[in-house]
């Protein structure tokens, strides 16, 4: 089976003024593949998301999403186009309801929403019990559900997730770790950035390594698992 | 009694002006992300347009209130651009500074441009001074029954486009967080206009009301509202809409009172007073930041 190329990335380059924190990164992701991408701190994994999404403008080189080239356009019209990003942090909107929090996922598409909100209750039923809590009174691991469901509701092509496991207690990263791959099954493209590179690379098709901006190894998870300098630079002795 | 029924219905009317031009200060500061400092100032230029068409028009008042509302909604869409900048980088204290010099280009143009500098009067078929309700000296005139109705209709229009509206939920959204609005595909610039437009809108709105409550406006007006507005929105919590309007009611009331019972010029400083005793005890204010 040929699998569509969904996200193709090359030789970006980004900056903060003096900072370069991607310095010439190519990748790609295929349609219906988990892509990993680890590194320690400051590697550049949010700056990729982020530019990827129109949040921080890139340099130079092109980002290329299903044939389009996006590089310059602007976060709505990308977002609309079918990318997500749940981010570090979560990024909920902590004076507003959980229902208005999966509302503004789908903020771009002016159509009736019933039908997705149903879809993720469903799914989650924990946000359907809290619709109308303030999102800033859920748990960190709710908030982390939460962010996911909203990212969803925007009916993406690709998502991606920003250090989703961070400050979660080891049971909540063994179920967000779940979720993951449940979404992957259900049919989404998924580009996860990780710290917890065992668990990540277990549960993804391919990955990147990032080092101070620049890519240093990729692969096929299992090799990258296998391979020395990932479990000696970053899994430890944790492998 | 009487006299302190007939400050109350003063007081109330002043505080419910008080309360719309808050809530177009508020929306600026958490939607547009700026200080508009030039805010009250845009709402008293607005006052001037409105004069200026009734004089022209031989006192024609739908054409004169029209003036109002239209020039301001139209300067504060004219400042978006200046402050655009400004909001992207964050930059609250330099909005501040930029909005003090635009309050005071207006103040000039005031002072200098119009009517030789000298005070303007609305005609008293603006101002509705005829009694509908008397008891005793006490008077609730169609002025006032205009304004507090006016503020009303407005604060009611608002609040439903803030907590009912896709457009509401990202204003809220764009207050809480600007990063989390944008990830999530909210048009940031196209958001920010709106917000000025609907803080112009209202500032329209209440230049008219302060024509028919105030009978009259000179150039020092702006800074002197401007003044009570950001106080107010500090003494609320700066962003939080819902408690800037109960500020605003006490403001008014505050004055009103100290106007009828203390002598001369005492009400600016008991209201002021008030307000610093509650900054220095409660530094994010009576109902706490919005943010
Ligand atoms: N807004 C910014 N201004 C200046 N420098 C920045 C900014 N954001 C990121 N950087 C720098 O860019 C580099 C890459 O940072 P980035 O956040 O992309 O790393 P990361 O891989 O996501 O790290 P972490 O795992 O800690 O989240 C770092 O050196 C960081 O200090
Ligand atoms: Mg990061």
């Amino acid at each position: 089976m040929v699998r569509n190329n969904i996200l193709k990335i090359e030789n970006l380059h980004v900056s903060y003024g003096p900072v370069r924190a991607l310095r010439g990164i190519s990748l790609e992701v295929y349609e219906g593949e988990i892509v990993v991408l680890i590194g320690a701190n400051g590697a550049g994994k949010t700056s990729l998301v982020e530019s990827i999404l129109g949040i921080t403008p890139a340099e130079s080189g092109r980002i290329i999403f299903m044939g389009e080239d996006i590089t310059q356009k602007k976060t709505e019209h990308i977002v609309a186009s079918g990318i997500c990003l749940i981010p570090e942090g979560r990024g909920i909107l902590p004076l507003m309801s959980v229902m208005e929090n999966l509302q503004l996922g789908a903020h771009h598409y002016k159509g009736d929403i019933s039908e997705d909100l149903n879809i993720i209750y469903k799914s989650f039923p924990v946000l359907k019990e809290r619709t109308k809590q303030m999102a800033g009174t859920l748990s960190g691991g709710e908030q982390q559900i939460l962010s996911i469901a909203r990212g969803l509701m925007s009916r993406p092509k690709l998502m991606m997730m920003d250090e989703p496991s961070l400050g979660l207690a080891p049971v909540l990263v063994k179920e967000l770790f779940e979720i993951i791959v449940n979404l992957n099954k259900a049919g989404y493209t998924i580009l996860l950035s990780e710290q917890n590179a065992r668990k990540a690379l277990q549960c993804g098709h391919r990955g990147y390594v990032f080092e101070t901006g620049n890519i240093v190894l990729s692969g096929k998870s299992g090799d990258l698992e296998k391979d020395i300098r990932v479990q000696h630079a970053y899994i430890g002795s944790a492998l | 009694m009487e006299v302190f029924t007939a400050q109350l219905i003063n007081a109330i009317a002043l505080g419910s002006i008080y309360a719309l031009l808050v809530i177009g200060f508020n929306l600026l500061l958490v939607v547009g992300g700026i200080f508009p400092f030039a805010y009250s100032h845009i709402v008293v230029l607005s006052m001037y347009m409105c004069w200026i068409v009734l004089r022209i028009t031989g006192d024609n008042l739908i054409l004169g209130i029209l003036a109002g509302i239209l020039s301001g909604t139209a300067l504060s869409l004219i400042t978006e651009p200046i402050f655009r900048p400004l909001a992207k980088r964050g930059a609250v204290l330099s909005s501040f500074i930029v909005a003090m010099a635009i309050s005071m280009i207006i103040t000039d143009i005031m002072s200098k441009r119009i009517h030789g500098g000298v005070v303007i009067s609305f005609p008293l078929t603006l101002q509705g001074k005829e009694a509908l309700i008397t008891f005793g000296i006490a008077t609730i005139t169609a002025g006032h029954i205009a304004t507090i109705a006016g503020s009303i209709i407005a604060g009611i229009g608002f609040f439903y486009l803030l907590y009912r509206t896709r457009q509401g939920r990202a204003f809220r959204a764009m207050g809480q967080s600007p990063f989390a609005a944008r990830l999530l595909g909210i048009p940031i610039v196209k958001t920010s206009i709106f917000a000025y437009m609907i803080a112009g809108f209202l500032g329209g709105i209440s230049s008219i009301l302060l024509a028919m409550s105030l009978g009259s406006a000179s150039a020092v007006l702006g800074d002197n509202l401007a003044l009570k507005v950001m106080a107010v929105a500090l003494f609320a919590g700066l962003g939080n809409i819902g408690g800037g309007l109960v500020a605003a009611m006490v403001l008014g009331l505050a004055e009103g009172m100290a106007l009828a019972y203390l002598p001369g010029e005492w009400y600016q400083a008991i209201s002021f007073g008030m307000i610093m005793v509650i900054i220095m005890i409660k530094p994010k204010g009576l109902f706490g930041a919005m943010a």
